[in-house]
């Protein structure tokens, strides 16, 4: 490739040029048969490159880049509740957490967080259910096919919080199986995920939902919804209580 | 959910394949593409008050080089790694596939081995459709030397290519 002209020719087929300097490249283009196989061979090649490589960010990036702006956006003072309350240790988690994400076994504050944002994001995409069914022996197995892992699932519609189905989620980095149940017009989030020895969080509030977290054999629970008081500490309560 | 995120959802976001592939490109790794990519995500958003409209694609991808040049030391020591890669864009067409995967993976060889000024340059031309402008913006190099870089990594392809094209 000798011409003189071959970056203003490259220029032109790349698009960059307009106007007058586009057709002068052209009127070029039609008398230099340098330019002429550039043309060719740029065109192959960029065809090639195209249909080539582009790759696709994987899904487990896109959570975990959610997970990470969900935990930036709840640093902010005005609504940090739990960071409010237990803010020395809540950073040093996120800092921790930043460097040795899956490594250690998360803090306190982080599992608070964790569990509040898995419900959060649940709600808000929609994808609050990945099996619909009111009955435990089909929500038990699916769960325990799904998330690895099989906790006792059983339907308190007689007291009010209607088994509607289960679905896998994530806490803290740690695959956990999750049962959906209604109470009214709110949604409840049942969480268990084998214990490793975490620290649990006290009960509190976290980004408007109630938590309340509790170790059962070798697992450990997190109930999370926005129902008021009274019925959080009943379904706390029958869900600890619930038996294999 | 804050309207800063949303808005970061909207305008940021979209660009996270094209933040993947750059990464990817870059570091000739996955997981090295994946730290990089987080990495740049959040400095993008705490950064995003400073965002007034433009091209969000050219500044996202900007923040992605240079994460991956402060990352530099670190991640050139792991050298090559494989190519092959579940995350590649799926081929719509099945009965080529098979006769084109080969040539596929020898041309993505060879774009690997460029040298990386010329990488990113090709990469952020054929692959992100960037304007030599917003090329010279990623890169903070001069139009004029995106132009050579371009045309060197177009010639050095060709050189190496020959039978994959």
């Amino acid at each position: 490739m000798n011409c003189q002209e071959s970056l203003r020719t490259q220029s032109y087929l790349d698009g960059e040029l307009h106007g007058a300097e586009a057709e002068a490249a052209e009127r070029h283009l039609e008398s230099c048969i340098d330019c002429q196989a550039l043309a060719v061979q740029a065109a192959d090649l960029s065809d090639a490159l195209r249909k080539s490589a582009r790759y696709r960010a994987p899904e487990s990036l896109r959570l975990r880049l959610a997970a990470r702006l969900d935990r930036e956006t709840a640093r902010k003072p005005a609504r940090g509740f739990w960071y409010g309350a237990a803010s020395g240790s809540g950073l040093t988690a996120l800092a921790a957490g930043f460097a040795l994400f899956a490594m250690l076994p998360p803090s306190a504050a982080t599992l608070a967080q964790s569990v509040a944002d898995a419900h959060a994001r649940a709600l808000t995409s929609g994808k609050t259910i990945m099996v619909a069914s009111s009955n435990h022996h089909t929500v038990k197995p699916w769960l325990a096919e799904h998330a690895g892992i099989s906790p006792p699932v059983t339907d308190f519609a007689d007291a009010g919080f209607v088994l509607t189905g289960g679905r896998v989620d994530d806490v803290a980095g740690t695959r956990a199986a999750v049962s959906v149940y209604r109470h009214g017009n709110h949604q409840l989030d049942l969480f268990a995920w084998p214990d490793r020895g975490a620290p649990l969080p006290a009960p509190g509030i976290n980004r408007g939902f109630r938590t309340r977290f509790w170790k059962s054999g070798d697992m450990d629970y997190a109930a999370v919804s926005d129902v008021d008081a009274a019925a959080f500490r009943k379904f706390s309560q029958l869900a600890q209580q619930q038996r294999e | 959910m804050d309207d800063r995120r949303q808005r970061f959802e909207a305008q940021a976001l979209p660009h996270l394949d094209a933040a993947y592939n750059l990464a990817r490109w870059l570091s000739r790794s996955p997981a090295d593409a994946d730290d990089i990519v987080q990495d740049a995500m959040l400095r993008a958003f705490r950064a995003f008050d400073g965002f007034r409209g433009g091209d969000a694609k050219a500044w996202i991808l900007t923040i992605v080089r240079n994460c991956w040049r402060s990352a530099g030391a670190a991640s050139k020591r792991r050298g090559h790694t494989s190519l092959e890669d579940e995350n590649l864009a799926a081929d719509d067409d099945p009965e080529g596939t098979a006769i084109q995967a080969g040539t596929r993976r020898r041309l993505d060889a060879l774009v690997a081995e460029l040298p990386e000024e010329f990488r990113e340059v090709l990469i952020l031309r054929e692959m992100e459709d960037l304007s030599y402008r917003e090329i010279a913006e990623v890169t903070g190099t001069p139009i004029g030397t995106v132009m050579s870089r371009l045309a060197r990594a177009r010639a050095l392809l060709r050189e190496t290519a020959k039978d994959c094209l």
